[in-house]
């Protein structure tokens, strides 16, 4: 039975539709996450103490539950609120708002990691603070958080496999459907886990290259955190080899 | 909202957060060991073993927890005909996939504790194993503390993934009053409370301890 791989991969197609649904919600998801992220982290460093708490209850009221709940909220009692959402939009948004309060902690440890005189420099060379902090801080900011900020996509993309839940049909929620259909269970999920594999490293690769264009000087590619396919890579060599007479 | 709600079905509640701090628990006692076991083969520099728990870290860390749940689940029966039962299939994907962030927490805490310690523990006749549990290891608490509970802290959270397979816990339960007698709203808040009672004091912990080990 584990030879029958014919029937499993005859759908190939539907896994690809699939995991491309899984990237590109990813990629909304994260836009979302940034943009949350960068205006918590300003909220969190603001001068009013209103803005600084709205902050921090976000950051912990979403750190401190699970994922699939927030789904489930955004799915389910947003509707009783006056917000009816599909279940794309819904796993968005509740994906966005999750990841955007771990890059809210992020952001704001990347702004605090720069040197108080960058910014006091940037103010007796007359610049504004709006603009100090545009082209002096938050470059730099950016900079020390990048990996890190790669790894919450990587998680995004891990953690939109739980959109399934709510009937998204994204890889997993796909691979439920053609388990139950073909019985082929090793097969399916194991397609799907590769297919994961194949994301998780495309952005990571992708991650890379943008980090040697964007940054002054180029950050390395190893600052950014290493792809699964580095460990098959480096597996290869290490299997036993016949030995040569 | 209705409160009248939660106090009818208390029970149900707590008998979903007892499931859910009972997966957790285990969770955390086998994914530990699972990463303290892998993080020593990985850093052992045994070749092949070494490999091997590398490319464990990379799959594991590369992949939903959900998928592996789901090919642990189905594919325990489809392979050997045996059904694994949910708990059972739930903690070893949890401690799968867990314990491969384990293993680099404790791996970037052994490599920090410098050689020498090791060459001096082997000069004083102790055993690898011996050096590594009793020289070793207690080096390593102040590096590895703080992100290990910030992993439990993941850990809990993921336990209501193993929902998707059937298995039931916190979440499970309040879906199932929602189900009886509607109210989604006021039934998850009261599951995200219960989550938050657990969660929030290791978040503190976390911080407080992420605090000490920079000023140490």
């Amino acid at each position: 039975m584990l030879t029958d791989w014919t029937y499993a991969l005859r759908d190939w197609s539907t896994y690809v539709d699939a995991a491309w649904l899984t990237l590109r919600l990813s990629l909304a998801a994260f836009a979302l996450a940034c943009a949350l992220g960068l205006l918590g982290a300003a909220a969190r460093r603001s001068r009013h103490a209103v803005l600084r708490a709205v902050a921090a209850v976000y950051v912990e009221v979403i750190r401190n539950t699970p994922v699939l709940l927030q789904m489930f909220v955004a799915y389910f009692v947003l509707p009783s609120a006056g917000l009816r959402l599909s279940p794309v939009q819904a796993g968005v948004l509740a994906l966005g708002v999750n990841v955007g309060a771990y890059l809210t902690e992020i952001f704001r440890a990347g702004i605090q990691a720069v040197p108080r005189g960058q910014r006091e420099a940037a103010r007796v060379l007359a610049l504004s603070p709006a603009r100090a902090f545009a082209h002096i801080v938050l470059p730099q900011a950016l900079r020390n958080v990048y990996p890190a900020v790669v790894n919450q996509l990587v998680q995004i993309i891990l953690g939109s496999s739980l959109l399934s839940a709510i009937s998204v049909p994204e890889l997993t929620g796909t691979a439920m459907v053609v388990n139950s259909r073909t019985l082929l269970t090793v097969q399916v999920f194991g397609i799907a886990a590769v297919l994961y594999l194949i994301l998780t490293n495309l952005v990571v690769l992708a991650a890379g290259l943008v980090g040697r264009v964007a940054f002054k000087p180029p950050l390395r590619p190893a600052a950014v955190r290493t792809g699964p396919l580095d460990a098959v890579r480096r597996l290869l060599p290490a299997l036993p080899r016949r030995k040569e007479a | 909202m209705d409160w009248s709600v939660l106090t009818d079905n208390r029970d149900v509640y707590l008998s979903g957060l007892w499931a859910t701090v009972l997966l957790s628990l285990a969770a955390i006692a086998t994914g530990t060991l699972a990463g303290l076991l892998v993080a020593a083969v990985r850093t052992s520099r045994i070749p092949v073993l070494a490999q091997l728990a590398r490319g464990y870290l990379e799959v594991f860390r590369g992949t939903p927890l959900l998928i592996q749940m789901l090919f642990i689940y189905f594919g325990a029966a489809y392979l050997s005909g045996f059904a694994i039962s949910v708990f059972g299939a739930a903690l070893l994907a949890l401690t799968l996939y867990q314990g491969a962030y384990i293993a680099e927490i404790f791996r970037a805490g052994i490599e920090a504790v410098p050689r020498g310690q090791w060459e001096a523990s082997r000069v004083l006749g102790l055993g690898r194993i011996q050096t590594f549990v009793g020289v070793i290891l207690p080096q390593t608490r102040a590096i590895v503390l703080p992100p290990l509970v910030g992993q439990y802290l993941s850990l809990i959270k993921d336990t209501s993934i193993a929902v998707v397979i059937g298995y039931v816990e916190l979440v499970r339960q309040g879906q199932a009053v929602i189900d009886r007698v509607g109210d989604p709203a006021t039934s998850y808040l009261a599951v995200a409370v219960l989550y938050f009672v657990i969660c929030y004091p290791l978040s503190v912990l976390v911080r407080r301890m992420e605090r000490k080990a920079v000023l140490a």
